[in-house]
């Protein structure tokens, strides 16, 4: 690593000790490439709604681990979650947020999202199964505002996202509402 | 009166341990989303920091008659969550790395700042490679945007010592980052 080292006035204006003014005329291109080195950190906040309910279902799982199957029931119909990543400080996008859609179906062969943001499209955004768990995900960037989804199931089955608010589609069915 | 959702961490933390497990809920509420990014940041993969904050949770409730000060259980949950990420980070090290890079190139899509990306991919990916002393003091100052007081007294330490680890991964990322300038 030798040779690779920052000047340590590079490292006291990295550490906000000091400013690009301070250095001298000769260390201004390292303290460019060290202020490049920062501008490339990511800051996106992280949200993990899903956990609440993790923590308090392993609790309760816990809880009642000699009658493990009794539980299976709640935990299926709790099962979907939606998880956004929001822009932090300061925001790539005021615009646009990524979310991560969630659900868990052990038994599906098969899940997409279908919603205002795809023209209903079931065949557009596929989630991903992961391993063996039956925990299906996406991630999707969407404008902020409004947006209408539900789950396909196999190809067949409209399932709304029970860990959202949902509205009459005006033909008899419900779908899921998420607001960014 | 003060509403439930109000209440301080000392009297849910009593709460608890008098029997009223359901209030446990209201803590990681409050919580949970405080110390995601610092984890995800540390594990590399956000989906490997969801089950760290999870299993964090877990295990401060299972230790919960040991927190001496339950007015500072957000500094002591702080502190297993901390543990967690530090073996997670010993047992599973070259998964995160693909998954960080896939994370951030998933944003940079999203925001179009497409110039940045390959600096931030290089720049997630070089963070790894730094021992995770070195990971935790940069995500705590450059991405949590904590002072070097404030990052000392979270960790019980000293500032010098805490400005020697962060001098130390400057010089690594510039290390790693050197195809990158």
């Amino acid at each position: 690593m030798s040779g690779h080292e920052f000047h340590p006035l590079v490292k006291q204006l990295l550490d906000g000790d000091i400013t690009r003014a301070d250095l001298p005329a000769e260390l201004r291109a390292e303290g460019e490439e060290a202020l490049r080195l920062l501008a490339g950190v990511e800051r996106t906040a992280v949200s993990m709604p899903a956990v609440t309910w993790r923590v308090m279902a392993a609790l309760e799982r816990r809880r009642r681990r000699f009658l493990p199957w009794l539980l299976a029931p709640a935990l299926a119909i709790a099962a979907a979650l939606v998880i956004w990543l929001w822009p932090g400080t300061p925001p790539p996008s005021a615009s646009l947020v990524t979310v991560r859609f969630v659900l868990v179906a052990p038994e599906a062969r098969q899940v997409s999202l279908a919603g205002t943001f795809n023209q209903w499209d079931p065949q557009a955004t596929p989630l991903v199964r992961a391993g063996a768990t039956g925990v299906w995900t996406a991630t999707v960037t969407l404008p902020a505002g409004q947006h209408q989804y539900v789950f396909v199931v196999d190809g067949a089955r409209w399932v709304p996202d029970p860990g959202a608010p949902a509205v009459d589609d005006g033909f008899g069915r419900r779908n899921s509402v998420l607001t960014l | 009166m003060r509403s439930e959702s109000q209440a301080a961490d000392g009297e849910i933390v009593r709460a608890v341990l008098a029997g009223d497990r359901e209030r446990y809920a209201q803590l990681v509420e409050r919580y949970r989303d405080r110390y995601a990014r610092y984890a995800a940041r540390m594990l590399g993969s956000v989906d490997a920091a969801e089950d760290a904050v999870q299993d964090a949770f877990v295990r401060a409730y299972d230790q919960l008659a040991q927190c001496k000060d339950p007015d500072k259980f957000v500094g002591w949950f702080f502190l297993i969550l901390r543990n967690r990420c530090f073996a997670e980070r010993r047992r599973n090290r070259t998964s995160a790395s693909l998954e960080a890079a896939n994370e951030v190139a998933a944003v940079d899509r999203a925001d179009g700042g497409a110039e940045s990306a390959e600096r931030r991919r290089a720049l997630q990916l070089a963070l790894l490679e730094l021992t995770p002393d070195q990971r935790e003091v940069f995500v705590l100052k450059h991405v949590e945007g904590l002072s070097y007081s404030e990052i000392a007294e979270r960790l019980s330490t000293s500032v010098p010592s805490l400005k020697m680890r962060m001098h130390r991964a400057y010089d690594k990322l510039r290390y790693e980052l050197r195809d990158h300038t």
